[in-house]
């Protein structure tokens, strides 16, 4: 005779502070719940209106921007010699990096059976495809003539214009475009099966008809389950070395060129650790409010906060140790290029960036040591702030001091943002956080179907003794 | 072809239903859960999935056309850069690496829709709302001479509701 799932021992005492893969939702009772809690948020509010009136003013300040930027050309966007890279870049490396939380979320937490990824990982993966489409847009802004953007992928063409392939920012486009592709595509897929729940609930006949089609007729049959299961996982295996690859691409863009502070084998891991943290900050950073919001503590647990908060407290020890190997490296580089420019960084022209960067990355995460801050979401939060701004820093300090201070003194400059720089900054959150806010409203923040594995199915027959999984 | 459908509230109800239907012999059964449950693996014993081959076939197609496009652009129109070789192997590395992701992962995409018959845009038979939200479904083809027997079977195993689709 087959196994069949039983529910939980009842009376089992749980350890409150271990999140593992055995999770337990004891507020969550039946499949219906899950089904109605969850499409109970897709109703608009007032809040949710006035969010999105303040993103979208903010994406039409960036819009704005852009347009007189495209108007008066690159030069009102505060570039001066020898900075040539700015905000546009620091903000292009930011944004990608953000999107690798929700890739290590929804992949690879998925191949190592880390339970508490169900409540968080659909909205990281929205995260990852918004902040990528985000992070598409700088390399365009940053362009002097930005319609020509295309020029950076190959087919032939009649004015026998070739990319170089050699070139890093060649393989940025790839690897971009890739990491864009599979992100939308997994996080598609994983919404099939739900889009057919809201399909089967809805009942206004023009939003029926959009998630009828947009749930390709799935019928939730054993074997549709069969074949989705087996490309989830494959997804997934495809997405794990994506996530570590994509961020290396784009260290390369540094690490390639003969720089101080760049020139740097370091730099892959260093950027994919720190990709990952600042994820992880944007991911408390929208989860936190988004729980509260939608009265869903008991979906999203404390469990789930405190071990995304451990993973985000080890991540902040590797970003750590990089910077002090940077630090190391730069003495014991030899030359005297590293060396002040080591200094210039820490300790001179840039010292407030670095330090900005120090305390919000290294110093204040420290307090995740203790479970009850771990356990804390309004800390949760603050702290998220404070690594999104010091993630931020930090891609400036990899990118700003090393082009304000080259090698020959006649090469050192400084580097002020304009209110163009400021504007296309706050439009890029405005972008990022309009996709969001419509998203959240559409479809399911959280995976019901993946809700349901992890509550036990209704049995005709009690089975005291727990049954086979 | 016609057959019967039954809705359960229970798993183990519905599990007993399909094992007594494959022992009496009731050969094209397909189940609707909300959720996978491997319990009915075990009793349908499906063979493995089929995506795997396109995931591997899609991913050789991907690393060789990464590379080979790359070669294929540099032998065209040469540009010596860095020093490094007209066509450098190891910077191509990363178009292979990236073309294997993006059209593996496309492929992979493309062999489940193909082997789960999807998209469907046209209404079926044998299928109710109920079955993505808290119910398990049982459909069994059968001919009508045999319909009548399987619906029995199906209420005796605890069905909520069982009608004849065709």
């Amino acid at each position: 005779m087959a196994t069949t799932a039983a529910p939980f021992p009842s009376g089992e005492e749980l350890r409150p502070n271990v999140a593992s893969a055995d999770v337990h939702f004891p507020a969550i009772k039946t499949y219906e719940q899950v089904d109605e809690e969850i499409i109970n948020t897709l109703r608009p509010s007032l809040a949710w209106f006035g969010l999105l009136t303040l993103a979208i003013l903010a994406l039409l300040i960036g819009a704005g921007s852009w347009i007189y930027q495209i108007y008066a050309g690159l030069g009102v966007a505060g570039y001066a010699p020898p900075v040539m890279w700015g905000v546009y870049i620091v903000s292009f490396v930011f944004w990608v990096g953000i999107g690798h939380a929700g890739t290590l979320i929804s992949a690879i937490l998925y191949l190592f059976r880390a339970g508490f990824r169900t409540s968080i990982y659909r909205v990281s993966e929205a995260m990852t495809v918004f902040a990528v489409m985000t992070a598409g847009l700088f390399p365009i802004l940053h362009l002097g003539r930005p319609w020509k953007f295309f020029y950076l992928i190959p087919y032939p063409n009649w004015r026998l214009i070739w990319p170089n392939p050699k070139s890093p920012l060649v393989w940025d486009v790839f690897a971009i475009l890739t990491y864009l592709t599979v992100s939308a595509t997994f996080l598609y897929i994983g919404l099939i099966p739900d889009f057919a729940i809201m399909r089967d609930r809805e009942k206004n006949p023009i939003r029926k008809r959009l998630f009828a089609t947009l749930s390709l007729g799935w019928r939730n049959s054993d074997k549709e389950w069969r074949h989705f299961a087996r490309a989830y996982l494959f997804l997934a295996a495809f997405a794990t070395p994506l996530v570590l690859s994509v961020h290396s691409v784009v260290s390369f863009d540094f690490a390639m060129a003969n720089m101080p502070g760049w020139h740097e084998t370091i730099f892959p891991p260093y950027f994919v650790a720190g990709a990952i943290y600042s994820g992880l900050g944007m991911v408390f950073t929208i989860v936190i409010p988004m729980r509260k919001y939608f009265k869903l503590e008991h979906y999203i647990t404390l469990n789930d906060l405190d071990a995304a908060a451990k993973m985000c407290l080890f991540v902040s020890m590797v970003v750590g140790l990089a910077y002090l190997t940077e630090f190391q490296m730069g003495y014991l580089a030899g030359t005297s290029f590293e060396q002040e420019y080591w200094w210039n960084r820490t300790f001179g022209q840039w010292w407030w960036a670095e330090w900005i960067i120090l305390i919000c990355n290294c110093v204040l995460p420290m307090s995740l040591f203790s479970q009850k801050l771990r356990r804390n979401p309004a800390w949760l939060f603050i702290l998220s702030i404070f690594i999104n701004i010091g993630m931020w820093f930090e891609r400036f300090t990899i990118i700003v001091p090393t082009l304000s201070h080259e090698f020959e003194p006649w090469q050192w400059g400084g580097y002020r943002p304009t209110w163009v720089d400021m504007g296309i900054l706050i439009g890029s959150f405005g972008w990022f956080f309009m996709w969001f806010l419509l998203f959240i409203k559409q479809m399911p923040t959280m995976a019901m179907t993946e809700f349901k594995e992890l509550i036990p199915a209704r049995m005709a027959k009690s089975h005291a003794g727990g049954g086979a999984h | 072809m016609p057959g019967v459908i039954a809705a359960f509230h229970e798993l183990d109800a519905a599990v007993h239903a399909v094992e007594a239907l494959k022992k009496e012999r009731f050969g094209d059964l397909t189940v609707y859960t909300p959720t996978p449950h491997h319990e009915f693996d075990e009793v349908l014993a499906r063979p493995e999935s089929h995506v795997r081959r396109w995931t591997l076939i899609g991913g050789i197609f991907g690393c060789t056309f990464g590379y080979w496009i790359w070669v294929w652009v540099s032998r065209y129109w040469p540009l010596v850069v860095g020093g490094k070789a007209i066509v450098a192997w190891v910077p191509y590395t990363i178009f292979g690496f990236e073309v294997m992701v993006l059209i593996g992962s496309l492929a992979t995409v493309f062999g489940m829709f193909a082997n789960s018959r999807i998209p469907r845009l046209t209404a079926t038979v044998g299928y109710d709302p109920r079955f993505s939200g808290g119910h398990f479904g049982v459909w069994v083809e059968t001919t009508p001479d045999r319909a009548d027997a399987a619906a029995e079977l199906l209420r005796a195993h605890g069905a909520e509701e069982v009608r004849s689709e065709r």
